[in-house]
């Protein structure tokens, strides 16, 4: 992996996202410029209403920024047709959600091909086995959603986001609801899924703890990149963070 | 609490709408009965009214009953009275008040378009001909046009002329009981305001022309009396039946005209009930829609109902805030129903007037009862239904509001039992409506299948799940249509009694497809196992035609056979209304194998006989030998002996007599059917040929039929029958199409996160489509297969109780109801259009960050 290891799997440039108009309106993002490294894991933080989802979505093609561009790959994003930008997020990115990541009617191996199946692609049942050895619940993939615990369920759905071996896999606040040894279950699955396979991953988080599984902390403050951590601790990031908040 | 429910109501327009308009089609179909039939009887009382304006006392023969005049059709004119002889009208007119008297003769009379050679009929209107009034005619001669005189002239209706384009001056032909022939045409007539009467054609001539053409030589119908105002039409009347004789009354123009009128009530009457049939099955439809509705939606606010708990809001406070929405919406689509009912009934009476009866152009009549009626029956149902849903939404408990869970629903046990119950009493109603012999056998089977339905709908949750898991396998290779299935399947109550609603329309489908086919197998296997007749002549819509037909065929040598029957005149045995069957005894059993029981056919030939029908014989316990008593309008009662009991069969009814008997008490002496049987060793195409060409030019109202002919003109009838009926049942099919657009949006509202992130990880528009439209025609067909096993028993409980009068053949037109599986599916699809677009246009972003 290592000629890989410059190469850029996502970037922004000068991104400005404004919700609303005239005196009601809302700058949440003002000029954000990021680039995210292929398989790094990036951990995106910052104080509430910072513009942490705003960029996410905006990265993810859920949501079209109001100027800059964003580039996945080679391609800018923010050109595309609505057809082709649901193609996109289809083959191209994964997605782990705080909360309601699973398709209730579904079974968990069903919600985990959920992607492929969408997009009437052939499982490649190595790396599905490989995925989902490494969750852990060989033995709940025949269960629905809601005979799983919250921590099964978000690492049902962070398999999910990886069985389509996407460009770039993104987190908002998957950790949310979880207790702290989920967290960590979760959160060693996605460092296993970046160490191991080379995925890329950009995850925003609340938590300390959680960023400190990451390569790289990025600090958003009022809608603008205020600092960023190499190979980040939950100390340095919680000293860095009451710094922001002063 | 008030405010909360006014503000979820305006919250919630759409499905406020949706809602409602079940209960908008179900009440405007209902209050358009209503106005049309209101309208209608209004025009007639004003046509009566018109016709009987000169006319202050009518003088005729004592009738033991008032027939129903009506819905029949039929040549018309034929009044079921005694003839007056012309002598009484010198001692009428020599009554002292009187100012003119005049007698006057109705029978019927088919006018030849000069066009098409084919006799002028519209729908189902009567063909009559009268006798010219000098003095007292009801009719308004146009100008331009003279009075009929001599033997040469006919006066014809302004209406009929317009439609057909007919001028003053015109030859034109004239079939009358006693005569085809060709007159020129005097002049035309109006009634008042209005040129036609009620799409009737009418031929008038003078007196003596019509009592020779009508066969009344020496006699009258009428006669109607004009007083000089000397005495109120009552003093008239009773000086009038002082100077006539036994067997004859003197009645005032206003109760001749009420007379008429009663009788077009209960021809209305019945087109009231039929309609309004149509209109109750819409609205029950439309109440399982509101049930649905509310269902899902106290689901979907159980934290907002729990939250209003947790506050301290009581239970009936929650109960009374969903009954108060469903009040409101009930009143507020009963109100738009009226209004959509007033267009409704101007398009009906558009539909009435293409089938021949011409309405005159009456203010519609919008009566209070209507409006009431209307009001109280859309709020009311739609109030009953809320019932069940506003008492589940008062047992949220408060709780509830901090759990992400919902609404408590009753118990499968509970539902199983009281749904079994529902549909055993049910079914147990139908079948003693069916085969119990009690009166008002209609409201117990229209109860029965009701409750049948609802039980159904009550016990089908059960047998959702696997069904509708069945119909979703072929989709289940892709991903939405996997998910569409999964969707119907996820909750069985809600797909269920969505499917319910459509299978109450499609059960009425099935039922009616049902006892249609067998209708139509039963009496064709009957006509082929009685007929032995070569040819049967038959006149179009069921008009009777001239003996004389028969009469000069009898002396042809081409056919061996010739056998007239007569029918149409009504009669009762006891309190019963029957049709008697006038047959020739001698011939009948050439042209048709009739089975006997008991006695002979050829006993007829006796003066004051008849036979009975087996099954008529059983009910009344009558045996051969044995004496009935018959009532005919025009004689009275007479008593007639039972010379022979037969098997129920297509031809004759439950009585049959001699035609002497038949002519003997009843005044309309038209044949209806003729029977032949070619001669041996005659050349069949030729006779036919020669027959064909005699009935074109004397008879044109008159048509020929081999039996293969005579099977396909009956098939055809009976599909043009009920083929209305299907088009009356489409309204609650609609009904219950939206019923599926509604719970497809309601559930869309609530799997809106579920959407957003299927969206998220890459489906596409196109498959948020399909995924709706698979769930939508699992909904469908499951709706269909529902109604059809219901159908089918009842068109097979149907079939066994009327097997006695020979439907006994239990047909199930498969290919027609493989067809209607189909457009169940199809419907599905159309009702999943709006949702699966609603779907597809979802913002993502909305949808996955909704709370
Ligand atoms: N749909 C929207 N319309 C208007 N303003 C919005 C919308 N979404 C977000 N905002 C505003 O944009 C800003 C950034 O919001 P964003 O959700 O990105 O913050 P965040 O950093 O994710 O916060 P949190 O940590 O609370 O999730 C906030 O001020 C928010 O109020
Ligand atoms: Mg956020």
């Amino acid at each position: 992996m290592s000629s890989t290891i410059t190469k850029v799997a996502a970037r922004t440039e000068s991104l400005r996202k404004v919700y609303g108009e005239g005196d009601a309106s809302v700058e949440a993002l003002r000029g954000v410029t990021l680039e995210f490294a292929a398989a790094g894991f990036t951990a995106i933080m910052g104080p509430s209403g910072s513009g942490k989802s705003t960029l996410l979505h905006c990265l993810a093609g859920l949501d079209t920024p109001t100027e800059g561009h964003v580039f996945i790959g080679d391609v800018d994003i923010t050109t595309l047709s609505e057809r082709l930008l649901t193609q996109l997020r289809r083959d191209k990115i994964g997605f782990v959600f705080q909360a309601y990541n699973l398709i209730p009617t579904l079974t968990a191996g069903e919600n985990i091909t959920l992607p492929l199946d969408i997009a009437g692609r052939d499982v490649d049942r190595a790396w599905f086995d490989e995925v989902v050895d490494t969750t852990g619940l060989r033995d709940r993939l025949s269960h629905k959603p809601t005979e799983l615990s919250g921590g099964q369920q978000q690492r049902v759905a962070g398999a999910r986001a990886l069985v389509s071996r996407p460009e770039i896999v993104f987190a908002d606040e998957p950790t949310g609801n979880l207790d702290s040894r989920s967290s960590d279950e979760l959160l060693t699955f996605l460092r296993g899924a970046v160490t191991d396979h080379g995925q890329t991953i950009v995850m925003v988080t609340h938590d300390a703890r959680a960023a400190s599984y990451a390569d790289r902390a990025v600090f958003l403050g009022d809608g603008q990149v205020v600092d960023e951590m190499q190979a980040p601790t939950a100390e340095r990031i919680l000293d860095r963070l009451k710094s922001l908040e002063v | 609490m008030l405010r909360a429910t006014v503000k979820s109501l305006l919250a919630r327009k759409l499905r406020l709408v949706l809602t409602a308009l079940a209960i908008v089609l179900g009440v405007g179909f209902t209050a358009g009965t209503f106005v049309l039939t209101d309208t209608a009887l209004k025009s007639f009382d004003d046509l009566f009214g018109q016709v009987y304006a000169n006319t202050d006392v009518v003088v005729q023969a004592h009738q033991a009953f008032n027939p129903t005049e009506g819905g029949g059709g039929g040549g018309g004119g034929g009044q079921e009275l005694n003839p007056i002889p012309e002598r009484l009208l010198p001692s009428v007119r020599a009554v002292p008040g009187v100012r003119f008297a005049e007698g006057s003769v109705q029978s019927f009379a088919q006018i030849v378009d000069p066009a098409t050679g084919k006799t002028i009929q519209s729908g189902g209107a009567p063909t009559i001909g009268s006798s010219w009034s000098p003095d007292l005619s009801p009719f308004t001669l146009e100008p331009g046009g003279a009075p009929p005189v001599g033997p040469h002239e006919v006066v014809i209706d302004a209406g009929t002329a317009g439609d057909h384009h007919l001028t003053v001056g015109q030859q034109v032909r004239v079939v009358t009981p006693a005569a085809s022939d060709e007159y020129t045409i005097s002049g035309f007539v109006r009634f008042g305001s209005s040129n036609s009467l009620l799409g009737a054609s009418f031929a008038i001539f003078d007196l003596p022309t019509a009592q020779r053409l009508f066969q009344r030589e020496g006699t009258f119908d009428f006669i109607y009396v004009q007083g000089d105002g000397s005495s109120t039409p009552e003093q008239l009347a009773a000086r009038i039946a002082g100077v006539l004789p036994h067997g004859f009354d003197a009645i005032t123009g206003t109760s001749a005209a009420s007379q008429q009128q009663d009788q077009v009530n209960q021809g209305l009457g019945f087109l009231r009930t039929g309609l309004l049939v149509f209109g109750f099955v819409a609205l029950f439809v439309g109440a399982f829609i509101i049930f649905n509705t509310f269902n899902i939606v106290v689901t979907q606010r159980s934290r907002e109902l729990a939250l209003f708990r947790a506050l301290g809001a009581m239970r009936r406070q929650v109960m009374t805030s969903v009954l108060v929405e469903a009040a409101v919406v009930g009143l507020v689509a009963s109100v738009i129903g009226v209004l959509v009912g007033i267009v409704l009934a101007i398009g009906l009476k558009a539909l009435v007037a293409a089938v021949g009866l011409k309405l005159p152009p009456t203010a519609l009549v919008i009566a209070p009862r209507t409006v009431l009626v209307s009001l109280v029956l859309g709020t009311t149902i739609t109030v009953a239904a809320a019932v069940s849903p506003a008492r589940r939404a008062s047992r949220v408990a408060p709780i509830e509001a901090l759990r992400e869970s919902t609404a408590p629903s009753s118990s499968i046990r509970r539902r199983v039992i009281v749904g079994t119950l529902v549909t055993v009493v049910g079914v147990g109603s139908l079948a003693v409506g069916l085969f119990g012999g009690v009166s008002n056998a209609g409201y117990l089977v229209g109860l029965g299948a009701a409750l049948t339905f609802v039980g159904v709908a009550m016990l089908s949750p059960l047998i959702a799940r696997p069904i509708a898991s069945t119909l979703g396998r072929p989709f289940r290779g892709r991903i939405a249509g996997k998910l569409g299935g999964e969707n119907a399947n996820r909750n069985p109550r809600r797909t269920a009694s969505t499917a319910a609603a459509l299978m109450i329309g499609l059960g009425l489908v099935t039922f009616v497809a049902v006892f249609a086919a067998s209708l139509k197998s039963s009496v064709t296997a009957v006509l082929d196992r009685t007929l032995r007749s070569d040819l049967m002549l038959t006149a179009s819509q069921f008009s009777p035609f001239s003996p004389q037909l028969a009469r000069g065929l009898s002396s042809s040598p081409d056919f061996s056979a010739v056998s007239p029957l007569r029918q149409g005149a009504e009669a009762k045995v006891g309190s019963s209304t029957t049709f008697p069957v006038g047959i020739d005894p001698a011939t009948i059993t050439e042209v048709a194998s009739i089975e006997m029981d008991a006695g002979s056919i050829t006993g007829l030939s006796e003066p004051n006989t008849v036979a009975v029908s087996r099954t008529e014989a059983d009910g009344k316990h009558l045996a051969v030998g044995g004496t009935l008593r018959m009532q005919f309008a025009r004689t009275g009662s007479r008593r007639l002996t039972v010379v022979g009991i037969f098997e129920p069969n297509a031809l004759l009814n439950d009585y049959a007599v001699s035609l002497g008997t038949y002519d003997a008490n009843v005044a309309q002496q038209l044949d209806s059917t003729v029977f032949l049987k070619y001669a041996t060793g005659v050349d069949q195409a030729t006779a036919r040929a020669n027959l064909e060409a005699l009935v074109a030019r004397d008879y044109p109202s008159v048509e020929v039929n081999d039996q293969a002919q005579t099977k396909a003109t009956y098939v055809k009838q009976v599909d043009q029958f009920f083929a209305i009926v299907y088009v009356l049942l489409i309204l609650s099919v609609l009904i219950s199409a939206f019923g599926i657009v509604n719970t497809l949006g309601l559930s869309i509202y609530e799997r809106i996160r579920e959407l957003g992130l299927l969206r998220a990880v890459g489906m596409s528009r196109r498959q948020v489509k399909r995924m709706i439209r698979v769930e939508a025609v699992i909904i469908a067909v499951l709706g269909a297969l529902l109604g059809l096993v219901v159908g089918i028993l009842f068109g097979w409980a149907m079939q066994r109780a009327l097997s006695s009068v020979g439907i006994d053949r239990l047909a199930i037109p498969f290919a027609q109801l493989v067809f209607m599986l189909i457009v169940a599916a199809l419907i599905g699809l159309l009702a999943a259009i709006w949702p699966a677009r609603r779907a597809a246009k979802l913002n993502v972003l909305e949808a996955i960050s909704y709370e």
